[in-house]
């Protein structure tokens, strides 16, 4: 079982639809779930402060296991999808991933990746909206290579045109080596209030 | 139109010796500079090894630099690394600047890179943590039991409500607001 840390207006959204989810979720696929068409508004205030009290508590009590799991490095290899140069990778330590184009960093460069959009481990998870607030989660790469891919051969032709052209072209490839992924401190469930300043995009 | 691609061999990203997990380690080892002391074609290897080939040296201790002077030969620059692959360069009619780009690759890089075509950008020894999908994943152990064919199981999710279903609705709901009149009816009358 994973359990989604999520925050407060997350759940807040989800309230309503919570019986309808578990009903549906037998059901076979299909393009849209019910929770899209038979949505109606909640009329009901209190019952609504209520609930998200309740969800509150819950979030709460998630986050809180997950710290002591945590605290005491029950939680096993993390992994975490991490946004790189205009494309994301999915990460654990000891993985290799390639970087296509132009990117400075040179050999023996040891960098942080910052933009992660999901992090978690065997029990949990945690999703960033759209990236995991800066600072949570420590993930730490060195550059092992950099190269240049295979000659591609670029061929354009037109018929009955007398048009021909050949290019070779090789670009450039950067070989990052993911050395650990931490988490660097305590999981709260509203963190996302004081981090909306430092946001990357 | 080449065909050389073809026969291009194929493969997936990997470093050497668990490079970078620990510390880094240069896998270059030896680089061989050969050169015509007055042709022509070696002027560009000849002006690199005037200006920059020290500073190179200096900058980089753990590689190993020859310098191999040869009559009328081209200029050549030969790189061998840890794997023990050499990789063999020719540098005829090139300037400096390229020859201390190509030599730039030539240390960065962890063998020869041309021959192999990468078929995945990314390598990884532990593929799922929390256990690969399936389709039964987060689903109802209830679905499990479910005998089919089954009427209600094989509707779509999606069908929005019919007329004759909204007026039903409607309907129930004005029963039961009735209802509960007569309930509030019922309960001022015991009151009293």
């Amino acid at each position: 079982m994973s359990f989604l840390a999520q925050t407060m207006r997350q759940m807040l959204r989800h309230v309503p639809n919570r019986s309808l989810l578990t009903a549906g979720a037998m059901r076979p696929l299909s393009i849209s779930p019910v929770i899209g068409q038979q949505n109606k508004p909640a009329t009901e205030s209190v019952d609504l402060s209520a609930i998200a009290k309740d969800q509150q508590k819950e979030c709460l009590s998630i986050c809180e296991r997950i710290n002591r799991q945590v605290q005491k490095s029950e939680q096993g290899r993390l992994f975490a999808v991490v946004h790189l140069c205009g494309k994301q990778f999915k990460v654990t330590p000891g993985d290799i991933i390639l970087v296509e184009g132009y990117w400075p960093p040179t050999i023996g460069d040891e960098i942080s990746l910052d933009k992660v959009l999901l992090a978690g481990a065997r029990d949990f998870t945690l999703v960033g909206r759209p990236i995991l607030e800066p600072g949570l989660i420590l993930v730490k790469a060195t550059v092992v290579e950099k190269t240049l891919s295979h000659t591609k051969t670029h061929f354009r032709k037109k018929r009955r045109k007398q048009y021909m052209r050949i290019n070779f072209q090789r670009s450039p490839h950067t070989m990052v080596r993911i050395n650990s992924i931490e988490l660097a401190r305590p999981v709260d469930g509203n963190g996302e209030g004081e981090s909306s300043s430092r946001r990357l995009f | 139109m080449s065909n050389s691609h073809l026969f291009l061999k194929s493969g997936f990203p990997r470093a050497p010796l668990q490079n970078g997990l620990g510390r880094y380690v240069c896998q270059l080892q030896r680089i061989t500079l050969k050169f015509c002391k007055n042709n022509g074609s070696s002027r560009g290897m000849r002006d690199f090894i005037e200006n920059h080939l020290l500073d190179f040296a200096k900058e980089n201790p753990g590689i190993v630099v020859y310098v191999k002077p040869r009559r009328h030969r081209t200029p050549v620059l030969v790189g061998e690394y840890l794997n023990g692959e050499r990789e063999w360069m020719s540098c005829r009619n090139s300037t400096q600047e390229e020859i201390s780009k190509w030599i730039d690759l030539l240390k960065t890089q962890n063998g020869s890179s041309s021959s192999l075509r990468l078929r995945k950008m990314w390598h990884t020894e532990v593929p799922s943590i929390q256990g690969p999908w399936t389709p039964f994943l987060l689903r109802s152990p209830d679905a499990q039991g479910q005998a089919y064919p089954s009427a209600e199981a094989s509707k779509p999710l999606d069908t929005p409500q019919t007329a004759t279903e909204k007026l039903i609705e409607l309907f129930r709901q004005q029963q039961l607001e009735a209802g509960e009149e007569a309930h509030d009816v019922l309960n001022k009358k015991r009151a009293e």
